[in-house]
């Protein structure tokens, strides 16, 4: 019998063994299909050039996160086929074949998993890209017609992805049992049972991970000018090293302390749980953190979803705070303006501010505007009280400033404290900040700060003084007509020959930013596939682990225990790992969606609360299901 | 030439086994046990009405060559396995009138288990091994603990009671399973085939262990065999052949020269000697 033929015998015979892992890379081929089908589709266009460009950069991310979590899942599992098989393989040695004839098998038996795999994920991604799609533009509440059949593009860029990642590790594990000596494949086999590990290396590792680890959420907390995006890069791996090393030392050495402590360990079922949780925990640690961070990732991504959509709104609201808004160096156009507006559709709100335009070279300050104002705080006062804003602020002193800017989906300066700006050589320090929308829109354009009232004068030579009319009007259907008079305005001023007026128009239909909309349902799906890809790992490992279980079940049972004994203390030995991941998590994310409160300027705890209730439920579901798998597996 | 003749008895003829102590109530009794396995036409009888009284402090063995039936007839004793007809009883409780959980509770309290395999949890250390039956009955930690010290020391388990099964030798680990198997002061101890993958270094600590432990009245033992080294620690020997007894003979106090007839009446019987 040819070495193939044998190799696909064997995988038909164990296709139940290879089932798990088929599904679960079948699901991550299926979720990776679906955005490149986004990609691939021309859906988006209907929401402008702009939009589109925006939300394929976002996909494109998302695929390269996918592409690169595919490639970790496919090493993590082959790892896992691979060695639970070398017992067998060592078998196959004894019988005479040589290494590179039982390489080649599991080479074939690797690929045959794969090209199942690839065609359940693209058959089931083909069926299921359409109803992804709709799904995704309902979560993103935007009304664009779906393209039920995705081109052979998706299913060609996707097939070719995963094929090669599927054949590296795929070589990478004939390469292995090829320089594999007999004795080598036969103890990996025993491994199970030999699991000793060195206390100092435990110590090292419980020593080490405590410090990155806090070091990683000092990292991800702290406030900084510039360095934000190194805080984040460099507290992403320190905590994911944290977490690893926090499970593979302090947390064995915990309960290796707990089973020390024999008085407390022997009650009842405790002596069970307990023991067969740390052989599990030197055994699976590294699972365990590689879940524990792929749920941090989950809570982060909802998190990131859910501050998205509050600032979408917070963005739309603040940038509709006005209707129009015009310039002019003329101080008396208010009457006009206003009038022709209550003309066509009655005017809410309605302000005027003088602001200072300056030269940018004149301002020192670290941030990238290209146009600065200077504003005067009795003036912004009185506009605050005009249109009914709040107006927290004291008076600047001579050497003060207040900055207001505009609301932004991240900032990559997080320390507003002990800020100084430099006005034509004069030092200012920052004393506050603020986005509300004193000056709408305009403050999406310009960079504000608010002086008193004789350091404005003092400033005048400095710049040019225009004034700013802001309208809100009461018919917001009214608006092509209430535009139209408002042109009609600014032109016969320019045929008089008299200053010119800028006119600014938010359109209130405008769709300019609904890609942070698609940017929101696809945090939700990363939400999604990232507690279903951590979920499927965590039951996966328990679901085989089971049958390791079942000879030390029938051990107790013997002795005469009941059944009972038995899934009370696997219930608690999954309960608690569980636990402790989620903990884990918990912490950690506590420090993640801090950060990223702080570089979106909000509070995001109520974020993660909701965050994390949403993925303790979920694997609240999953864990029932591995205490119901591993004791059907264990025989009881 | 010159032959020994064992002193062959039938098993109808035999005395209950000799009570080691004052207490001479039966601990496990069988009477007319039949055991078959199989459906209507393919029937196979494994046990044939057999007769057994085993008393308290008692150390039995059974020997018989393989299929004889020994290890039915210690499921059956030891509430695995269920009599086809008869009656089988411990601790006064007749086994084919008691539910299944009622079983699994006189298993849990009544009996102690040593087998082939040693069956020590591989999770575990020794320590936890052995205190595994008093801890998982509720018995109170301090409790635990000194009956461990007490019963490892005086098996020679005291500095091994902090190592893994896998860091022991089956010597070690047979005597752990021992220890366990009598912590919870079982009113029976089985043992199927306990030296069966022993040295004979090993086999000889344990049966030593067992010996005294069964001298000093702390458990009644019934163990199945088919070395007659094994056999020659216990104090009577039933010989089982085609699920019957053939004959059972009694220790007179020489191991050495009971190890002696024991060979003899398997050679007799049809048997090599060893």
């Amino acid at each position: 019998m040819s070495m193939t033929k044998l190799a696909f015998l064997n995988f038909k015979r164990s296709f139940k063994n290879h089932l798990s892992l088929i599904v679960s890379q079948a699901f991550t081929i299926l979720v990776l299909f679906n955005f490149q089908a986004i990609l691939s589709s021309d859906a988006f266009a209907v929401l402008g050039t702009r939009n589109k460009a925006y939300i394929d950069l976002l996909v494109q991310m998302v695929s390269f996160v996918l592409g690169c979590f595919m490639f970790f899942f496919i090493w993590y599992s082959t790892n896992v086929f691979l060695t639970s098989r070398k017992k067998e393989i060592g078998v196959y040695i004894f019988m005479g074949l040589s290494n590179e004839q039982i390489g080649k098998m599991y080479l074939t038996e690797t690929l045959l998993t794969g090209l199942s795999a690839l065609a359940l994920g693209l058959g089931f991604g083909f069926l299921s890209a359409g109803l992804f799609q709709m799904l995704l533009f309902a979560l993103s509440r935007l009304e664009v017609e779906v393209l039920f059949l995705p081109g052979p593009k998706p299913m060609l860029t996707t097939a070719l992805l995963y094929l090669a990642v599927d054949l590296l590790f795929a070589v990478k594990g004939y390469m292995d049992i090829a320089r594999s000596s007999v004795l080598s494949l036969l103890f990996a086999a025993r491994q199970k049972e030999h699991l000793w590990q060195s206390q100092i290396l435990l110590w090292i590792r419980t020593i080490f991970g405590t410090g990155i680890l806090a070091f990683g959420y000092g990292l991800a907390l702290k406030e900084a000018r510039q360095g934000v995006m190194a805080n984040a890069l460099a507290a992403v791996v320190l905590v994911t090293a944290g977490v690893y090393l926090l499970f593979g030392g302090a947390i064995p050495m915990a309960l290796k302390g707990a089973a020390a402590d024999k008085e407390r360990l022997y009650q009842k079922q405790r002596v069970l749980w307990v023991n067969s949780m740390l052989f599990r925990m030197r055994k699976n640690y590294r699972t365990y953190a590689i879940v524990c961070v792929l749920l941090l990732c989950s809570v982060t991504a909802l998190a990131t979803g859910f501050a998205m959509k509050g600032r979408y709104e917070t963005i739309i609201h603040f940038e509709n705070t006005y209707t129009f808004q015009l310039l002019s160096q003329r101080t008396d156009l208010d009457e006009n303006a206003r009038m022709l507006i209550q003309e066509e559709s009655g005017l809410r709100v309605g302000t005027q501010m003088p602001i200072l335009s300056v030269d940018p070279s004149l301002i020192q300050d670290d941030s990238f505007y290209s146009h600065y104002a200077i504003l005067s705080y009795p003036h912004l006062m009185r506009l605050a009280k005009e249109a009914g804003l709040a107006f927290p602020f004291e008076e600047p002193a001579d050497d003060e400033v207040i900055q207001v800017g505009h609301p932004t989906l991240l900032s990559l300066i997080t320390d507003q404290s002990q800020r100084k700006v430099r006005i034509n050589g004069q030092t200012f320090r920052q004393v506050a900040s603020s986005t509300i929308p004193y000056l709408g829109y305009l403050q999406e354009r310009m960079h504000f700060y608010v002086v008193n009232g004789p350091v404005y004068e003092s400033l005048l030579p400095l710049g040019q003084e225009i004034c700013t009319y802001n309208y809100q009007i009461e018919d917001l259907g009214r608006f092509p007509q209430v535009r139209d008079r408002l042109d009609g305005l600014v032109h016969s001023q320019e045929a008089q020959g008299l200053p010119p007026i800028a006119r600014v128009a938010i359109d209130p239909a405008s769709n300019e930013l609904d890609w942070i909309k698609v940017l929101y349902s696809l945090c939700l799906f990363m939400f999604m596939v990232f507690i279903l890809a951590s979920g499927s790992i965590l039951f996966m490992k328990m679901y085989n682990d089971a049958f390791e279980e079942k000879e030390r079940c029938q051990i107790i049972l013997k002795m005469g225990f009941d059944r009972t004994l038995l899934k009370r203390s696997i219930a608690m030995e999954l309960g608690v790992t569980y636990g402790l991941i989620f903990l884990v998590m918990q912490i950690s994310s506590f420090f993640s969606v801090g950060a990223l409160g702080k570089m979106m300027f909000t509070d995001l705890t109520l974020v993660d609360l909701i965050s994390s209730a949403v993925v303790l439920g979920i694997l609240g579901l999953w864990y029932l299901l591995s205490v119901w798998a591993y004791g059907k597996n264990a025989g009881l | 030439m010159y032959m020994y003749q064992p002193d062959m008895t039938t098993v109808s003829d035999l005395p209950a086994a000799a009570p080691a102590g004052k207490d001479d109530r039966p601990v496990a009794e069988v009477k007319n046990l039949v055991k078959t396995y199989g459906s209507k036409g393919f029937q196979s009888t494994v046990l044939k009405g057999i007769d057994l009284t085993i008393l308290k402090h008692d150390f039995i063995a059974i020997m018989g060559p393989s299929g004889s039936g020994k290890t039915t007839l210690l499921n059956i004793l030891s509430t695995i396995d269920r009599p086809s007809m008869g009656t089988a009883a411990l601790d006064g409780q007749d086994l084919a009138k008691v539910s299944n959980k009622e079983l699994s509770r006189l298993r849990r309290d009544k009996i102690g288990f040593v087998f082939q395999d040693y069956s020590l949890l591989d999770t575990m250390t020794l320590q936890d091994n052995i205190a595994l039956p008093l801890a998982l009955r509720g018995t109170p930690g301090r409790l635990c603990l000194q009956k461990v010290e007490t019963l490892a020391a005086s098996f020679g388990l005291t500095e091994h009671l902090g190592k893994y099964p896998y860091q022991l030798s089956g010597g070690q680990k047979q005597r752990g399973a021992t220890c366990r198997a009598l912590i919870a002061d079982p009113e029976i101890l089985f043992a199927d085939e306990p030296t069966g993958a022993l040295d004979s270094k090993s086999s000889r600590d344990l049966l030593e262990c067992l010996k005294t432990v069964s001298k000093r009245g702390q458990a009644t033992i019934l163990l199945v065999t088919h070395d007659p080294f094994c056999a020659s620690y216990a104090k009577d020997v039933y010989m089982l052949r085609d699920g019957q007894f053939t004959c059972r003979i009694s220790s007179g106090g020489d191991r050495k020269e009971f190890y002696d007839r024991i060979c003899d009446l398997q050679a007799s019987m049809g048997g090599d000697r060893p």
